[in-house]
């Protein structure tokens, strides 16, 4: 029995249900019903998935479904597992979703719209020609514009961020366009087996060219620098089921798309390849958290975040590019499951996390950290998910990235001895990132954690807040539990992970062994984070218990908080979100560049005495205004100079047809 | 800059007057407990800023009166004695209040100078609540508008008996 096929009928089938649930069902049972068959969609395809790892392959040919193209589907160990985790976080989602869209978005059109997304991701991964999977892509990008635009009638921007989401994905569309076909051009036809073949006729121009090309395509879709600037805006504005579904599974298909295309369709490739990968991701993680860190608002602190954690895994992908190109296939499988289990990690707290800001969202309305604060009361239950989520999210031990991250700095450690020269330049440089990168990110979590939860409401909202109803706890739940487990017991995904590294990198010799303690293969490290967890613990319970004890000698006093007798003290003391980020935007002054503008007023009577001070700070993304301002300020004129050939006459423009037409003719005559 | 900053104290040398006799007598209960050294919190709750000056001058290079165990800090609860100085103002009661219970047991409070003793010359003023012993229990007063650093430094000895 094929799970695999058994798998993805279930999908399919529940998939297209769902999605008529949602235009046939009534209001009040729509979200139940299309959230429910979402999330078994979802559930199917983790069991396709899982299905595919563990060695069971499907395919399937339909030359006669898509005119032209056909469609051509093949299941394999790389698929099946960004198949699985785009799954669970459908899941997932898709429950928390019953909840949610209630109050915002259950209308007929995201409701009917969610599960084909669901369904477009699940798609992507198995395609197995350029013209099924662009189809797929196509839908993916579409289908999630859709969602992201559902609360546009309430909110002015989510129109803003559609339109740069809408204009960036299709730049990026055109790119994988460009690439795949002159790829396809050199082959038999369009299937991934033909492309496979053909990958060793091509010149290495060529090659380079398919290869820069795509990775531009899909570099954007991952939210890499500097084609990252849609997914701050995007993923903020879009509901927060589907944030989470977009910033944890639909940016995962950017990796997959640089894994599959340039490891499995063009061979590996040369080095300059993969050092271009391993730089865009150093940047990308830095940059990325830099401005998280910066950022005041929630949910696109978690875009940067986003951001950030791509960069960490095609910094992984980049090296086991590199050590692959130089016959290192070892640890080229340890830096590419380092890679894979990022993914699969990201995605489990980044799952997580977004669901506990849409939980605060719903609750206060409000995304802006600075009026929050004191969740910690009225919402337990998120306050202990979002806290979970930022422990995983911050590389501390007892955390899910930290193990991955790990294994990342020990690949890229262990390539060093054995690399040549640009490789031994860029090696130090990436893990110094990949360290940066994890102190900044736990001075983010902190922030977003200790100013978001703990302390004093901010405002009414926050002061008022009540816990989201039951489905959306179980949502923010089952990803917790997926957190723990990636955290503590990583050994149950790794030797399935490692497989699909192994055979990616081109080694039979799994990259990392042991369910518990996790060792590597042919370089010396081990680690353990479940016995780290528990020592952790122990020393924690330790420390307390000793506390307790050597407290309760003297007499505990109730004495009055010290307030500089002033008292009492509000929650405008507390420090804020821009306050807390203040000393970092200090020492990254150069690379931030905050605008900052302070105006005093005076009474007229006199100039000792202030009236008013007002005090301005914005952190615009640099990038965005050294590289898409003047890019789109060209555009403007263009279009201007465009203007002026069409003025509105009928025969002007028949004039240009027919001069055009002539000037065809002539140039075929004359090239004959 | 460090250097020239050593050689400044190299040339200058000790500025410390001489110290006086220590005190005969100690001031309270209190101070036997605080053992020769004793933490200081100031509160200025409405002077003129004549006896802070003053306050300043004990605590500087001349009078030093750090050499005597007695040292300012920045919070009650990290302080053995209030020092303060002024009438208590209207504004300033509430928070003289709590600055006293602030600071832990066993406790001493200094006024300093005329006004907060019996409000100087601004007693009978419409912001003024009273003098300082009519906001805290006080232990030792100096007198003197504003007191001479010697009559602080001397009202601290009696403190840190020192």
């Amino acid at each position: 029995m094929n799970l695999v096929a058994l798998g993805l009928g279930a999908a399919a089938g529940a998939g297209v249900a769902s999605a008529l649930m949602g235009l046939l069902v009534p209001r009040p049972a729509r979200a139940a019903a299309v959230g429910l068959g979402s999330a078994v969609t979802g559930a199917a395809g983790v069991l396709a998935g899982i299905a595919a790892m563990t060695g069971q392959t499907w395919s399937m040919a339909a030359p006669e479904l898509l005119p032209i193209a056909g469609v051509f589907l093949e299941v394999d160990a790389l698929g099946g597992l960004f198949l699985a985790v785009a799954g669970a976080v459908a899941a997932v989602a898709a429950i928390y979703g019953i909840g949610y869209s209630r109050h915002h978005a259950d209308g007929r059109a995201p409701q009917a719209v969610l599960p084909l997304f669901v369904l477009t991701l699940l798609i992507v991964p198995i395609a197995a020609s350029v013209g099924t999977f662009l189809v797929c892509w196509e839908l993916m990008a579409l289908t999630s514009l859709l969602l992201v635009l559902t609360e546009h009638r309430r909110r002015a921007q989510v129109g803003e961020a559609g339109r740069w989401y809408a204009i960036m994905t299709h730049l990026g569309f055109m790119a994988i366009l460009i690439g795949l076909l002159v790829f396809t051009a050199q082959a038999a036809d369009d299937t991934f087996p033909a492309l496979r073949a053909a990958a060793a006729t091509l010149s290495p121009a060529v090659a380079g060219l398919v290869f820069l090309m795509i990775l531009v395509g899909f570099g954007s879709k991952a939210g890499v620098l500097p084609l990252h600037a849609w997914l701050p805006r995007a993923h903020p504005e879009a509901p927060s089921h589907v944030s989470a579904l977009m910033s944890a599974a639909m940016v995962n298909a950017g990796v997959y798309g640089i894994v599959r295309v340039g490891f499995d369709l063009l061979g590996g490739g040369a080095r300059w390849w993969w050092l271009v990968v391993l730089l865009l991701g150093a940047l990308s993680a830095v940059y990325g958290i830099l401005q998280a860190a910066m950022s005041t608002d929630v949910k696109r602190l978690l875009g940067y975040s986003t951001t950030e954690n791509m960069g960490l895994v095609l910094v992984g992908v980049g090296a086991s590019g590199l050590f692959a190109s130089a016959g290192n296939t070892v640890l080229a499988a340890l830096a590419m499951a380092a890679a894979l289990l990022h993914v699969c990690n990201h995605a489990a707290f980044k799952t997580l996390l977004f669901l506990a800001a849409g939980s605060v969202l719903h609750a206060t309305g409000s995304r802006d950290l600075d009026a929050l604060g004191g969740l910690r009361r009225g919402m337990p239950a998120t306050t202990a998910a979002f806290g979970l989520g930022a422990l995983a999210a911050s590389a501390l031990p007892p955390g899910t990235a930290f193990v991955s991250e790990w294994l990342l700095l020990q690949s890229l450690i262990q390539g060093l001895p054995n690399a040549g020269i640009a490789t031994s330049i860029v090696l130090p440089v990436a893990v110094a990132a990949v360290a940066l990168t994890a102190g900044l990110a736990v001075a983010t979590f902190v922030k977003a954690f200790g100013v978001g939860f703990l302390a004093r409401p901010r405002s009414d909202a926050a002061a008022n807040a009540a816990e989201s109803p039951a489905t959306m706890l179980a949502g923010m739940g089952l990803a917790g539990v997926a957190c723990v487990a990636l955290a503590l017991v990583p050994g149950l995904a790794l030797p399935l992970i490692g497989r699909v590294a192994g055979g990616i990198a081109g080694t039979q010799t799994a990259p990392a062994t042991g369910a518990l303690t996790i060792e590597l293969a042919e370089v010396t490290g081990t680690l353990s984070p479940f016995l780290l967890t528990v020592a952790l613990l122990a020393a924690a319970v330790l420390v307390v218990v000793a506390l307790r004890v050597a407290a309760a000698r003297p007499r505990r006093q109730e004495a009055r908080l010290w307030d500089c007798g002033a008292g009492p003290m509000s929650a405008r003391m507390e420090y804020t979100a821009t306050s807390f980020a203040e000393p970092l935007q200090r020492v990254f002054d150069n690379v931030v560049q905050p605008v900052q503008d302070v105006d005093v007023t005076h009474y007229q009577e006199s100039r000792y005495l202030v009236q008013a001070v007002e005090y301005r700070r914005q952190i615009p993304d640099r990038i965005e205004r050294r590289f898409y301002e003047p890019v789109l300020l060209a555009v403007a004129r263009w279009g201007r100079a465009g203007r002026r050939l069409a003025t509105g006459s009928v025969h002007r423009y028949l004039g240009y047809g027919f001069y055009t037409l002539c000037a065809l003719l002539i140039a075929l005559v004359v090239m004959r | 800059m460090v250097l020239s900053l050593w050689r400044k104290i190299r040339r200058t040398g000790r500025v410390a007057e001489p110290a006086p006799p220590p005190p005969d007598a100690a001031a309270g209960p209190a101070v036997a407990e605080l053992a020769g050294s004793v933490q200081i919190r100031h509160v200025d709750a409405g002077s003129c800023n004549g006896c802070e000056v003053e306050i300043g001058s004990a605590f500087g290079p001349v009078y030093d009166a750090e050499r005597y165990g007695a040292r300012l800090v920045a919070a009650p609860r990290h302080a053995d004695a209030l020092l303060v100085t002024g009438p208590v103002t209207r504004n300033m009661a509430v928070a003289l209040r709590r600055t006293y219970e602030a600071t832990p047991e066993p406790k001493v409070v200094v006024a300093v100078g005329d006004c907060a003793r019996d409000c100087g010359v601004f007693a009978g003023s419409y912001g003024v609540a009273g003098a300082v012993r009519d906001v805290v229990p006080v232990d030792v007063e100096i007198s003197g508008c504003p007191p001479r650093p010697e009559a602080i430094v001397a009202a601290l000895r009696s403190l840190t008996g020192r």
